[in-house]
């Protein structure tokens, strides 16, 4: 007969006795995001979590690492065996070496290589959090593949930290590929690139110019390099600061005063000088959905007061 | 293996080996035009279990999932665990048809007639009067447009085979026996139609739940055959009934007499070699569709073999992207269940034209009727072969 | 939970239902079902667990049908179970508290393809495969695939988060939705999550996929294409020892490798799907192993014989299929494994849980054992490349008190699974299977979290009521669920 669980992790419970059942409280990560949903309200008391890594199983595919940890470090670690996880670590044009683990998953925006990894949100696996009334909680399972219960971990993918403290995560790594190479590619359009090249994890464009991420066996990407229009091993450009959603059909039809823009191809993240002018809307049911799900996690607003993902 | 029998009369290992996994969902007909469970073997087989272990009654609406089923046998094809669907139904069927009397009149009317084969001649060169007449809506009926007046007669060329000619194919589709008698000489086999001294398979009486009167035919037909020579069926639901005798009848006899019964596909593909034609003269340009009656491929499983006696003699062969669905015919299904019939048969036809042939071929009258109601070119692959070494 | 068992009663009359008129009149007689036999059958999903009985069964075919009938079942305080090809394996389908059935097998179109952003908007009753084979032309496919693809309904792929062989490399279906549309149990319809590449909000899509047909009704649903391989090699390992097979497994992985599936079978169901499928499955091995390698053609081809000199060193005997006839035929033979097992004994009980990779021998050897101690069959079948277990236990209603035993024998599979920190469930969902086991895996607090997840859809708890939570987690809807046995509905 098995017994409830029981979370005996000394850390993770002192993480969420600071968080505390009252009173405001932001979590403070690498703090390199905190222009996303508005920072939290200046005087608030601010908390950090845990860091290191508490268990990495290379065989398993899975690391489970606290919240505080940044991801550089994390990955530093997992490079040794050859493995890295789908996050930001500021190796790439996106994300910063300081960002923490906590803070990538709580902001919930992938890296540039989405369009080949995949959303961060489907490799975080299990999410410790510390609840508004104080308790620790687990979310999601330790296994790489789960349905039990409902999915809390994806509601807490990009939250902004609104509705838990996030305490640790269990990870989905994966293997590095053999090869990996930017390159950049003249007069090609993006999307003869994005239909031809099966090797890319990343595929960027400026309006004029392709870069494209090449990863996987040295053979394939030679054979994608030879099946590509030509091009020539490159950095990947910086990005601009502020970041536009869009289907991948609408970066091809963005207007005239975008300005300078870096466009994620077959993903519609556009990266750009100023903010978006005209956001998707959202829909009122939807909106009130949201407001729904902030009122009965976080009753009394305690986390993060002035940050919301309404307000993107 | 038998054990005691519930209300249905359905022996119970058979009754409960489906486990329900609905692997057999997307195959059926029927539950792929109205996506009701009552309209699913799965659905069908679980009412069967409730009425035959006595805790439902037969209601209407169950008399009605049964009676919705074209028995086409696709479930069993797909079925992983080997459900004997088709035995299941047929027991079903005959109990709920001594119970309930389903059959309407006309049917059993109709079904009588087709075991007297002058009156079905008279009958249908009246009907071919009438049509000529315009006093027949053919296609409202799913009779063919043009049915014959007068027939070529069929005439015994040896005593190699025998060539099984049916009732209704018979008086209304006698030029495919001829094809198949010339394709069958062809491979220096002598042949004798069976005529009306073998008139009706009873196939029709199965599947309307009327077991003694296909007994009774099975038993006619197997003392008309005698001796040991080989049966050839070109009708896709003669000759899967006339090879279910074994079960049917139960006796010895009727199953080595089944283990002489072959579909002609199936006895030409073992017989080609001998055919007395250079393979390497051309074929006959035509891009042919194979609609598969459910009969020879559910049930006789020998599908494959048209395709192989089929190849050398026409351009090109496609296949429908359908997997064998039913086209709703069903015997005389689509007479009993017409709006049924006409959804399933909708596919059908999607299915035909996505595949831009010139002209679709089918082993089985009731599919090619059916089909060419809608006004789809239905030939038999035996009249395609034939046409092939005419030309040659 | 109850075991599906046969009980006899006398047949029973139509029962007289208030929201029956009602429901005809917003949708048409022919997309009501309220007799018995309608019910009966949409009383119980693939799964052995029967718990209650179905109430009128409706077959709607656009987002205004379901908004009509949740506003009939709101007047009439009615709880509501949506319901597709009915394939789930844990119950999730089978109807608790008298529940209108909103069947979405009509609503089976494809309502429009996107080829260039790789998206197809879909109804919930579209079938899996049918997707695929849809969009086959344009050289993409819809990457989840369940053994049960060729039936399953999109919308319960939704519903349940469905897995499948490939989802290995290509990842469960909630990496596949990218919005759905739903209709609350207010009546109202929303799309959650959206086409671009960031919706604002909290990841509500992300919630609704998996939460089991208790957020909400899915009316439309836009899922991601996925560009087939260049390339694809399958191969067959067959090993003595069922330890050698998953040793592979691990080395595999360990190689740095993702094939795109990797299966396990053994003995006795090859046997199983070997009578059935003809695909020359080796019938005296101990265990064998389906691992598939795709993507670009070179690299393809290095991933397969690394594969297989690992299988080789492993003791393997390696086969790759030739041809694509041949490897459609080795799959057939894996997916239709589960029903296969009809050819063992006439009922089954299939689990589903995960384990880490590294515990596959000790608890496979641990599943044998219980099974074995409990008289039952054990068949095993299952995506190795994940620790997802699908041990089965074969067996037959009909004996007395095997019920029992088979209860008694799945609840120490879970045990064993937990306890090597595994999870309840991989791909099947909790339903009323694992609803009271979800106290092993979670802490009160942990649930109660969940619960708020559903109320802040669900403030009725009117949408499938009484499953994946425990009761004391659940809403107040439950106590009203034990008006309505287990009878059937002529009970």
């Amino acid at each position: 007969m098995i017994a409830p669980p029981v979370i005996e992790d000394a850390e993770l419970l002192a993480f969420a006795a600071e968080v505390g059942p009252s009173g405001p409280v932001a979590v403070r990560g690498g703090g390199t995001q905190w222009h996303v949903g508005g920072a939290p309200d200046h005087g608030v008391r601010e908390v950090r979590a845990p860091s290191g890594i508490v268990e990495y199983r290379p065989d398993e595919m899975t690391v489970c690492v606290r919240a505080g940890t940044t991801v550089a470090e994390l990955h530093a670690v997992l490079a040794e065996h050859g493995q890295r996880t789908a996050l930001p670590d500021g190796s790439g044009p996106f994300g910063s070496r300081s960002s923490t683990v906590g803070g990538a998953i709580a902001v919930g925006r992938s890296p540039v290589t989405r369009l080949g990894n995949g959303h961060i949100r489907d490799a975080v696996l299990q999410l410790r959090y510390a609840a508004a009334d104080g308790r620790l909680v687990t979310a999601g399972g330790p296994t790489v593949k789960n349905v039990t219960g409902f999915d809390m971990c994806r509601v807490l993918v990009g939250s902004l930290g609104t509705l838990g403290c996030i305490g640790d995560a269990i990870l989905r790594t994966r293997p590095k590929p053999e090869h990996e190479q930017w390159v950049q590619l003249e007069d090609a359009e993006p999307q003869t690139v994005l239909r031809t090249a099966r090797t890319a994890t990343a595929i960027l464009w400026d309006g004029s110019v392709v870069w494209a991420r090449l990863c996987g066996h040295h053979v394939d990407v030679e054979d994608d390099l030879a099946r590509l229009p030509a091009s020539s091993a490159a950095q990947p450009p910086d990005l601009p600061p502020y970041r536009w959603s869009r289907r991948p059909k609408d970066l091809y039809c963005l207007p005239e005063e975008t300005g300078r823009f870096i466009a994620e191809v077959g993903v519609g993240v556009v990266h750009c000088e100023r903010p978006d002018p005209d956001p998707p809307p959202v829909a009122p049911g939807v909106a009130a959905l949201n407001r729904r799900v902030r009122e009965l996690f976080d009753p009394d607003r305690r986390f993060n007061p002035g940050r919301s993902v309404e307000r993107l | 293996m038998s054990e005691s029998l519930g209300l249905l009369g359905l022996e119970q290992a058979e009754r409960d080996s489906c486990v329900a996994c609905g692997l057999c969902l997307p195959h059926c007909p029927t539950y792929r035009v109205t996506g009701a469970d009552t309209h699913s073997p799965r659905g069908r087989i679980a009412l069967m279990q409730v009425v035959d272990e006595g805790i439902a009654p037969l209601t209407e609406e169950i008399v009605e999932a049964f009676d919705s089923c074209i028995q086409c046998r696709a479930c069993e094809t797909a079925c992983p665990g080997d459900v004997p669907f088709g035995h299941l139904m047929e027991s079903t069927k005959e109990v709920v048809e001594s119970t309930r009397g389903r059959a309407p009149w006309w049917l059993k009317l109709g079904l009588r007639a087709l075991t007297r084969p002058t009156l079905l001649r008279i009958g249908s060169s009246c009907l071919a009067v009438a049509q000529r007449l315009r006093l027949v809506p053919s296609r409202r009926l799913g009779l063919p447009d043009r049915l014959p007046l007068r027939r070529r007669a069929l005439r015994a060329t040896g005593d190699d085979v025998w060539l099984f000619t049916g009732c209704v194919m018979d008086a209304w589709q006698r030029d495919i026996h001829l094809a198949t008698q010339e394709v069958v000489e062809a491979t220096g086999t002598t042949v004798r139609p069976t005529g009306d001294a073998a008139p009706c398979c009873g196939a029709l009486h199965t599947h309307a739940g009327l077991g003694d009167g296909a007994r009774k035919l099975a038993a006619r037909v197997m003392s008309a055959l005698d001796g040991d020579n080989a049966v050839l069926v070109n009708s896709a639901g003669c000759g899967a009934a006339l090879k279910d005798y074994g079960r049917l009848l139960g006796s010895d006899e009727a199953r080595a007499f089944s283990a002489r019964v072959f579909d002609i596909h199936e006895w030409l593909a073992d017989h080609i070699d001998e055919m007395d034609a250079n393979p390497l003269e051309p074929a006959i340009a035509v891009r042919v569709a194979i609609q598969d009656p459910c009969h020879l491929r559910h049930v006789q499983g020998s599908h494959m073999a048209v395709r192989e006696v089929l190849e050398p003699f026409v351009s090109e062969i496609v296949e429908l992207d359908d997997e064998g669905m039913c086209c709703g015919a069903g015997g005389a299904f689509s007479l009993v269940n017409p709006q049924l019939a006409l959804d399933v048969r909708d596919r059908k036809t999607e299915a035909i034209s996505r595949s831009r042939a010139d002209v679709v071929v089918s082993a089985n009258p009731g599919c090619s009727m059916h089909l060419a109601a809608a006004g789809v070119t239905v030939r038999h692959p035996m009249e395609l072969i034939a046409e092939a070494l005419r030309a040659r | 939970m109850k075991l599906r068992r046969r009980t006899r009663a006398d047949g029973a009359g139509q029962r007289h239902d208030p929201c029956v008129a009602e429901l005809i009149r917003a949708l048409g007689a022919d997309r009501v079902r309220a007799d018995n036999a309608a019910r009966h059958l949409a009383s119980a999903d693939a799964s052995m667990f029967i718990d209650g009985a179905a109430g009128p069964v409706c077959f709607p075919d656009s987002t205004e049908h379901v908004q009509a009938i949740m506003g009939v079942a709101a007047r009439h305080d009615r709880a509501v179970l949506p319901r597709g090809a009915g394939t789930g394996l844990s119950g999730g389908a089978a109807p608790l508290g008298d529940p209108i059935v909103v069947s979405t097998t009509r609503m089976n179109r494809v309502l429009e393809v996107d080829v260039e952003d790789r998206v197809a908007w879909v109804q919930p009753g579209v079938v899996n495969l049918d997707l695929t084979k849809q969009v086959a032309s344009s050289g993409l496919h819809f990457a989840p695939d369940p053994s049960s693809q060729q039936v399953c309904t999109i919308g319960g792929n939704v519903a349940n988060n469905s897995g499948g062989p490939h989802c290995l490399a290509y990842g469960v279906t909630s990496a596949h939705v990218l919005a759905v549309e739903v209709v609350l149990s207010s009546g109202e319809a929303v799309v959650l999550g959206g086409l671009e590449a960031e919706p604002s909000g909290y990841d509500l899509r992300g919630a609704f996929v998996g939460s089991e047909g208790m957020f909400g009704v899915t009316t439309k649903i836009a899922v991601r294409l996925t560009p087939d391989p260049e390339s694809v090699k399958t191969l067959l390992l067959a090993f003595d020892a069922v330890s050698d097979a998953a040793a592979t497994v691990g080395a595999v992985i360990a190689s740095g490798s993702v094939p795109a599936a990797i299966e396990m079978m053994d003995k006795r169901c090859v046997a199983a799907v070997e009578d059935f499928a003809h695909a020359g499955y080796p019938r005296d091995a101990a265990a064998v192993l389906l691992i598939e390698v795709d993507g670009p053609r070179r690299g393809v081809e290095a991933e397969t014989d690394k594969v297989a000199e690992i299988g080789r060193a492993h003791g393997g005997t390696v086969r790759v299929a030739a041809d694509e006839q041949e490897r459609a035929l080795l799959w057939k033979g894996r997916k239709s494994a589960f029903g296969a097992v009809a050819r063992v004994a006439p009922d089954y009980y299939l689990h589903d849980t995960v384990v880490p990779r590294s515990k596959l021998v000790e608890v496979l050897e641990a599943v044998y054992e219980i099974v074995d101690r409990y008289d039952l069959t054990a068949v095993n079948v299952f995506h190795a490349g994940d620790g997802n277990l699908h041990p089965l236990m074969a067996y037959d209603s009909r004996e007395p008190g095997v019920n029992e035993r088979v209860a008694a024998a799945g609840r120490e599979i879970l045990e064993v699974s937990l306890a090597v920190g595994g999870v309840l469930s991989g791909e099947h969902g909790i339903g009323v299977e694992k609803r009271d086991f979800m106290e092993y895996q979670f802490t009160s607090a942990d649930l109660e979290q969940q619960a708020l997840l559903r109320r802040s859809f669900d403030p009725h708890c009117r949408l499938n009521p009484g499953k994946v939570l425990p009761s004391a987690h659940s809403c107040a809807d439950i106590a009203s669920l034990s008006a309505f046995k287990a009878d059937g509905v002529w009970g």
